[in-house]
This record gives C-alpha cells, sequence and structure tokens, in this order.
C-alpha cells in the first residue's frame, strides 16, 4: 500500500450549482461553492493588428497570462459582477460536464487553491449523475491522472452516495430509492444492495433553478421593486430562507390572507447600480414556490406530473422482489430538498397513491382478501443538502475504498477505459 | 501570478465562523492535510464555545533538520511572538499532532481589525511555526550579523523526509533546493521550468532587477559538499537563491520566509498548471482536427457526427510540449 492509503481522501461533488469539497472522514464539506470559472476573456477578444508579426510574442503572452487569469466560486461571481473583463462559465449543464477546459480550471483551484493539497498525495473520490455517459468518466480519468497526477480516482454515481449517507455504525441500508433534486436535476433513483436499477430511473425537468426562476416570476408579476439585474439572486436566497412546503394550497392561501402580519415577509436590500436602499413583500410565493413539485402544471404547462406520482412509478417499474424494500426507503438528498415539510408532503402524497391501489386491487379480488399494508417512509436527515457528499467522505473512510479506486499504474497499463466502471465495494453494504 | 497564499482559506473560515458565532457552541472535530503533509485538526465543543482547539503536524524532518522537542527550533518563541496571550500552547499536545494552540475567543481585541489580523495569523500558522528557524537566520541577515551557534550549513525540512539548505553569512545567505519529484513529465516539465525561471532572472526584463539572483545546476553545488548523499539525490537539479539584507527588511520578511518555505509546493503547483493547459490545447486540436475530417468527407451520409468528445490521447504528447516550457515561465514573468 501506497503512503496516500494513510492520508484522508479527497471528496469532491460536483453538482450543476454548487460544488461540495472536502476531506473523507469529516461530517462537512470544507467548501460549498458555486459550480463557475470567470475568465478574463480581454486577451481573447483582442482584435488582431495588422503588425502580426511584431506583436505576436506579446499576444501569445498575453493568452498565456488570460490561461492564469481565472476565479472560481463565490469569488468569480464577485469578479464578474465588478469587471467587465472576466465572463462567467458554468461548465456543468443539467449534471453533465459540457465544458472541460473550464472544469479542468475549477479542479485545479478547487485542489490547490481552496483544498490546499497535494493532488499526488491522496487518493480521489468524484462523483456523477446517473445519466453520465461513460466517455465523461473517461475524460475525468485523464484530466485526474494526467493533469493532476493523483494516485487513485474512484468516480461514484450520486444517488449511490446519498444512500449511503444513512449509514449508521450498525448497518449501511444500500436499497432505496433516492430522491435527488438539485439545482438542475431531479432525479428518482431506485437501488438494490448498491446497484442502481438503470432501466426504472426516472428524471423530471423541474429543480431547483425552476423554483428560483418561479418565485422570480412571481415577485416581478406582482410588481415587487427588486432592480432586474438582482432580481434572480434575490429570488433564490427568498426562497432558500422563506419557502416551504404546505399541505393544502388553498388553506394556505386562506392563512395568508387572515393574518399577513404573520406569513408575509420583508426583504431589505441594497440596489448595486445606485447603493440605495430598497425592500419588497415576499408573500404567496412562500409555499407556491415549492408547490412546483407536486402540482407542476403551475409553472410549466408541458410537464404535469407530480413527483410523488414519478417515484410511484419508478417503484412500480422496479423488479417486484424489491418494491416493498424500496417503498421503505426513499431517500431525500440535494439542496432543493430543503424546504420545510417537503419529506411529510413527499410521504403523505405517495401513500396515498399506493393505499389507492391497494384498495382497488383489493376490490377486484373478490373473497375478501386483505393484502400486507405497504410501508411508505420518506427518510429525511440533517445533513441532507450535501448528502452525496457527506456519503462519499463515509464510503473513501473505509478501507476497502482504497482497493476500489482505480491506481495511476492501472491507468499507464491501460489507458482511460478503465475509469468507465466503478465497482460496487464492500463497505457498501 | 499564481501564488500559494500563506493562510489555510479552510482554517480562516472556520475561525471566522466561530467568532461570528460566539453565543453558539458546536461540537466541531474536524481534520484535513495541505500539501507536504501539513496535518490540521480543529476541536470545538458546546460546553465551551469561547474555545478552539487547533493542533497541526508537520512533515517528518529529515536527520538533520534543526528540531528541538519536535518542533522546528525557535517555533515556540515565533508562537509566542506572533500570538501573545490569546493562544496558549498546550503540553503535551493532542496524540499524532506536534502541537496544539488553544485559542481564548475572549481575549482577543475589541477592535475589528487587530481581531482580523490575529485569525489570519492563526490561519498561517503554518507559516509561523515551520518559518521559524528561517526568520530567525533572515533577521539576522537583515542586522547583518550571524545567529549565534548556527552551523555554516543548515538543513531545514519543507516536505516529508525531505530538507533544503542554507548557507548564513553575514552579508548574504544562499538557499539551496535540491528538487525533486514523482511522475517522470513532472521532473521534465520542472526541469525546463526551472532553466526558464532562472533565465528569466538573468535577462531580467521587467522589474525583477530587485529579486533574488538564482541559479539552477543538475548536480549538487559545491556548498553541500558535507550533506550525506541520499539527501542530495535529485531528479530535477539544485535551485539557489541568494538573499541579500534588502529582501528581508521588516516589511518584506513575512513574505520572503512563506514563499522560501514553499517554494517546492510552488514549482510543482506550477508544474500542474503547465500540464493543465497543455491539456487545454490538445482539446482544442483534436477538436479543430475533427472538425477539418469532417469538412474532408465529401458523401454526405458520412458526416454523421463522429462525436465531439474525443480523448486528447489519441494526439501524441510531443507537438504541444514544445510550447508549454516557455508557458510555465511566461507564468512567472
Ligand atoms: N435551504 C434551502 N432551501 C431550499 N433550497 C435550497 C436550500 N439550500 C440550497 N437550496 C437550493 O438547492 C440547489 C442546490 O442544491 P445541490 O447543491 O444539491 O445541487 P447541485 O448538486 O449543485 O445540482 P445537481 O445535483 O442538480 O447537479 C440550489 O438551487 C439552491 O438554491
Ligand atoms: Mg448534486
Amino acid at each position: 500500500m501506497d503512503a496516500s492509503s494513510y492520508r484522508p481522501a479527497v471528496v469532491i461533488d460536483n453538482g450543476t450549482g454548487y460544488t461540495k469539497m472536502g476531506f473523507s472522514g469529516n461530517v462537512e464539506p470544507c467548501f460549498i461553492v458555486p459550480t463557475t470559472v470567470a475568465v478574463n476573456d480581454s486577451f481573447v477578444n483582442q482584435p488582431r493588428t495588422s503588425n502580426k508579426s511584431s506583436n505576436w510574442l506579446t499576444q501569445y503572452n498575453a493568452g498565456v497570462m488570460a490561461d492564469l487569469d481565472f476565479f472560481i466560486g463565490d469569488e468569480a461571481l464577485a469578479r464578474s459582477k465588478s469587471s467587465s473583463t472576466y465572463s462567467l462559465n458554468y461548465p456543468i449543464k443539467n449534471g453533465q460536464v459540457e465544458n472541460w477546459d473550464a472544469m479542468e480550471r475549477f479542479w485545479q483551484h478547487c485542489i490547490f487553491n481552496y483544498l490546499r493539497c497535494d493532488p499526488e498525495d491522496h487518493h480521489f473520490l468524484l462523483t456523477e449523475s446517473p445519466l453520465t455517459p461513460p466517455e465523461s468518466r473517461e475524460y475525468t480519468g485523464e484530466i485526474m491522472f494526467e493533469t493532476f497526477n493523483v494516485p487513485g480516482l474512484y468516480i461514484a454515481v450520486q444517488p449511490v452516495l446519498a444512500l449511503a449517507a444513512g449509514y449508521t455504525t450498525s448497518k449501511c441500508e444500500m436499497t432505496g430509492v433516492v430522491v435527488d433534486v438539485g439545482d438542475g436535476g431531479t432525479h428518482v433513483v431506485p437501488v438494490a444492495e448498491g446497484y442502481v436499477i438503470g432501466s426504472s430511473i426516472k428524471s423530471i425537468p423541474i429543480s431547483g433553478k425552476d423554483v428560483t426562476l418561479f418565485v422570480q416570476q412571481l415577485m416581478r408579476e406582482r410588481g415587487e421593486n427588486v432592480p432586474p439585474e438582482d432580481s434572480f439572486e434575490v429570488a433564490r436566497q427568498v426562497k432558500e430562507m422563506y419557502c416551504y412546503t404546505s399541505s393544502d394550497i388553498v388553506k394556505e392561501y386562506n392563512k395568508h390572507d387572515k393574518e399577513p402580519s404573520k406569513y408575509i415577509k420583508q426583504w431589505r436590500g441594497i440596489k448595486p447600480k445606485t447603493g440605495a436602499p430598497y425592500s419588497c413583500d415576499i408573500g404567496y410565493e412562500r409555499f407556491l414556490g415549492p408547490e412546483v413539485f407536486f402540482n407542476p402544471e403551475i409553472y410549466n404547462s408541458d410537464y404535469t406530473t407530480p413527483l410523488p406520482a414519478v417515484i410511484d412509478k419508478c417503484i412500480q417499474s422496479a423488479p417486484i422482489d424489491t418494491r416493498r424494500a424500496l417503498y421503505k426507503n426513499i431517500v431525500l438528498s440535494g439542496g432543493s430538498t430543503m424546504f420545510k415539510d417537503f419529506h411529510r408532503r413527499l410521504q403523505r402524497d405517495i401513500k396515498k397513491i399506493v393505499d389507492a391501489r391497494v384498495l382497488a386491487s383489493e376490490a377486484r379480488l373478490t373473497g375478501g382478501m386483505k393484502s400486507q399494508p405497504v410501508e411508505v417512509n420518506v427518510v429525511s436527515h440533517p445533513i441532507q443538502r450535501y448528502a452525496v457528499w457527506f456519503g462519499g467522505s463515509v464510503l473513501a473512510s473505509t478501507p476497502e475504498f482504497f482497493g476500489a479506486c482505480h491506481t495511476k499504474a492501472e491507468y499507464e497499463e491501460y489507458g482511460a477505459s478503465i475509469c468507465r466502471t466503478n465497482p460496487v465495494f464492500k463497505g457498501m453494504y | 501570478m499564481i501564488l500559494l497564499q500563506s493562510h489555510s482559506k479552510y482554517l480562516l473560515q472556520l475561525l471566522t465562523n466561530r467568532l461570528q458565532n460566539l453565543d453558539k457552541g458546536v461540537e466541531l472535530d474536524c481534520q484535513w492535510i495541505e500539501f507536504d503533509d501539513v496535518r490540521f485538526n480543529v476541536q470545538t465543543s458546546m460546553k465551551n464555545p469561547l474555545i478552539l482547539l487547533l493542533s497541526v503536524s508537520l512533515p517528518t524532518p529529515p536527520p538533520g533538520a534543526m528540531f528541538v522537542g519536535g518542533l522546528p527550533s525557535g517555533s515556540i518563541e515565533a508562537i509566542k511572538a506572533a500570538y501573545g496571550t490569546v493562544v496558549k500552547m498546550l503540553d503535551p499536545p493532542k496524540d499524532g499532532y506536534n502541537l496544539t494552540l488553544r485559542l481564548n475567543f475572549s481575549k482577543l481585541s475589541p477592535d475589528e481589525e487587530t481581531r482580523q489580523a490575529l485569525l489570519m495569523k492563526v490561519a498561517s500558522v503554518r507559516e509561523v511555526v515551520l518559518g521559524a528557524p528561517l526568520r530567525v537566520i533572515l533577521k539576522h541577515l537583515a542586522s547583518r550579523s550571524l545567529a549565534p551557534d548556527m552551523d555554516q550549513l543548515v538543513a531545514l525540512v519543507h516536505r516529508p523526509n525531505e530538507a533544503f539548505f542554507l548557507i548564513p553569512q553575514t552579508e548574504k545567505v544562499t538557499v539551496i533546493y535540491p528538487m525533486r519529484f514523482k511522475d517522470s513529465t513532472d521532473t521534465c516539465l520542472a526541469t525546463s521550468f526551472l532553466q526558464e525561471f532562472v533565465e528569466a532572472r538573468r535577462s531580467a526584463s521587467a522589474g525583477l532587477n530587485n529579486a533574488p539572483s538564482c541559479l539552477w545546476s543538475p548536480s549538487p553545488p559545491e556548498e553541500l559538499a558535507g550533506v550525506p548523499a541520499e539527501a542530495l539525490s535529485a531528479n530535477a537539479g539544485f535551485v539557489s537563491f541568494v538573499i541579500f539584507p534588502r529582501h528581508v527588511d521588516s516589511k518584506k520578511i513575512d513574505r520572503t520566509v512563506w514563499l522560501l518555505s514553499t517554494f517546492h509546493a510552488y514549482v510543482s503547483y506550477h508544474v500542474k498548471c503547465s500540464e493543465g493547459f497543455m491539456h487545454t490545447r490538445m482539446r482544442r486540436r483534436v477538436e479543430s482536427l475533427i472538425e477539418a475530417l469532417d469538412r474532408a468527407k465529401s458523401d454526405p451520409e458520412k458526416t454523421k457526427k463522429v462525436g465531439t468528445k474525443t480523448s486528447f490521447k489519441r494526439l501524441s504528447l510531443k507537438d504541444s510540449r514544445s510550447n508549454s516550457n516557455s508557458k510555465a515561465s511566461a507564468s512567472w514573468r
């Protein structure tokens, strides 16, 4: 065993919206930063002057400097706001890496400027969405082994890690349905004994970003006085601070109308251009935002299947002998499941669907046969927001992890294609 | 310019967070590792929100490095000087660590700016402790004297089981680094990076005239004559800097200490960046080649997508390697 196995592994969960990074064995990631890179493109866009030859070297050097002149995360957002020379790039779209150059730079800063570790000293655990094609894993492998010289790499599937996050000292339940609602995608993924049941994965086109957009739209339509250039950011913060899941919209409307002082919140901000303070009301969007998961038609007329129905369909499409176990362990993960009472609503709605089905089938079967009731259990835990990262942290601190990693030597022997498969390893169950 | 900062971003974030929530205690126990095998552990408890325990473990020193009681010589004085009464050293330190500091938030100055400066200093604990012996030597250089009972050749640990060397004199201090890399590509890149680095200093284009002069040689410089051979195995040669009193005046000394004690990490960071840029270029190259190939296909039926995602491995490393060296040095300029 080489020395790096005695050090904690680096665990990075790259999400569409946020990247969670840290060291295995810890409860929390060291940093949660927006997955964005601000690159200086003033050099790139420089008009090519006619006397090319004399200018070539300066242009070349300028290009080199541009390569080094970039920021990630919150710093990137701040830079792009304060100066027009930087443009923002979001390397991950809907859970898939779209821009590998930006991604490589992003990792570079994560490793050297945020975690400040020597990548040669640590095994790495990275994550990917359940729909990632194997080619993308090869790319990741190339960058990790060639650029950063990591000694070992494991690429885990996000929902599997989220299941592992429920790990207790006694037992790790590796069968369940993971409902991962992040920033750029919502996936319902059934897992049996640590293996994803690929054919039953369901995705829905509504996620955290849509909730933000909907809140923004509601506030705009009511004529709230928010500066337009800030309105998306304000909507996101309003969403994260004030939104909650209601049990019934009609009742909730009534509650708001009866006691506005209790339900209507105030938002205070400063206009970025003039520096003048402003304030606005936050009303029905508090519960209408999360409602898009349960009644999608209020947001988007093209997509109308509620999340609980999708979860039910997903379980119904899984092999019959796993279904009961799946209903019993529906695990939430991702920032957009953080709304207050989200798991209660989900549990109630799924239970309703299941009970209706049981009743219907009992009615069909004459002779009064009673089937065993189906237990529905939506599990929510405090580390839900970064459950994927935490699961990674737990798994990467088991001794089996180092054996499951692809090593640099294997990479050199067989090439990047080894990264295509990342076997489930003991310690996962 | 890409330089490593002397403070740990994560430690600073933890400290700032604690300072903002002193009324609420939290149960914290986290550990992490920085480059060169410097390990940290931070513990706080619900019971006493004003106290934070910070433990640090340092790279294992090679034989002959200046270590006293498990710490670089002079570091106890350096800790006292840097933190005053806010920080107490615990004896013995936490198991498995070289040093445990007990930070008492209630003793922080009420002045916001002083507080921030102190937290920053705590977050730079690695510079304070590991840089202590170097600082003592450079302080003497600033006053053009020699530290008492100092050998003619001093070895200081900077990486696990690896040292760099100092030759202190009253008018100048020579600093010599044996450069070692694990990977063969890294070794090549580092070697040419260092040669260009020295060249950049020599041709001294813009504003480098005051920088310390530096040299690179493939074999150990004669100053290292008495050093055991195993400490001198270096696959990327030897770099030496000559530091004069003007480089270590009171304003510059902190920076100089930090840059000298992390020079190896700096080069290694640049090598990784250069490899990253090579790959970016290779990917672009592959993409444009595929486009060209696509265009060349006359039959429109054949122009089905070959896939824009193609591995850069299919291109040889050679064609971009020639660019990368000048790139690395340009980053330095
Ligand atoms: N307390 C909160 N309440 C509601 N939403 C939140 C909360 N905290 C974060 N979010 C939202 O969660 C989303 C980010 O979640 P997460 O970090 O899981 O996504 P991601 O991993 O970046 O994306 P994906 O998994 O889709 O690639 C953002 O839209 C953010 O606004
Ligand atoms: Mg995610």
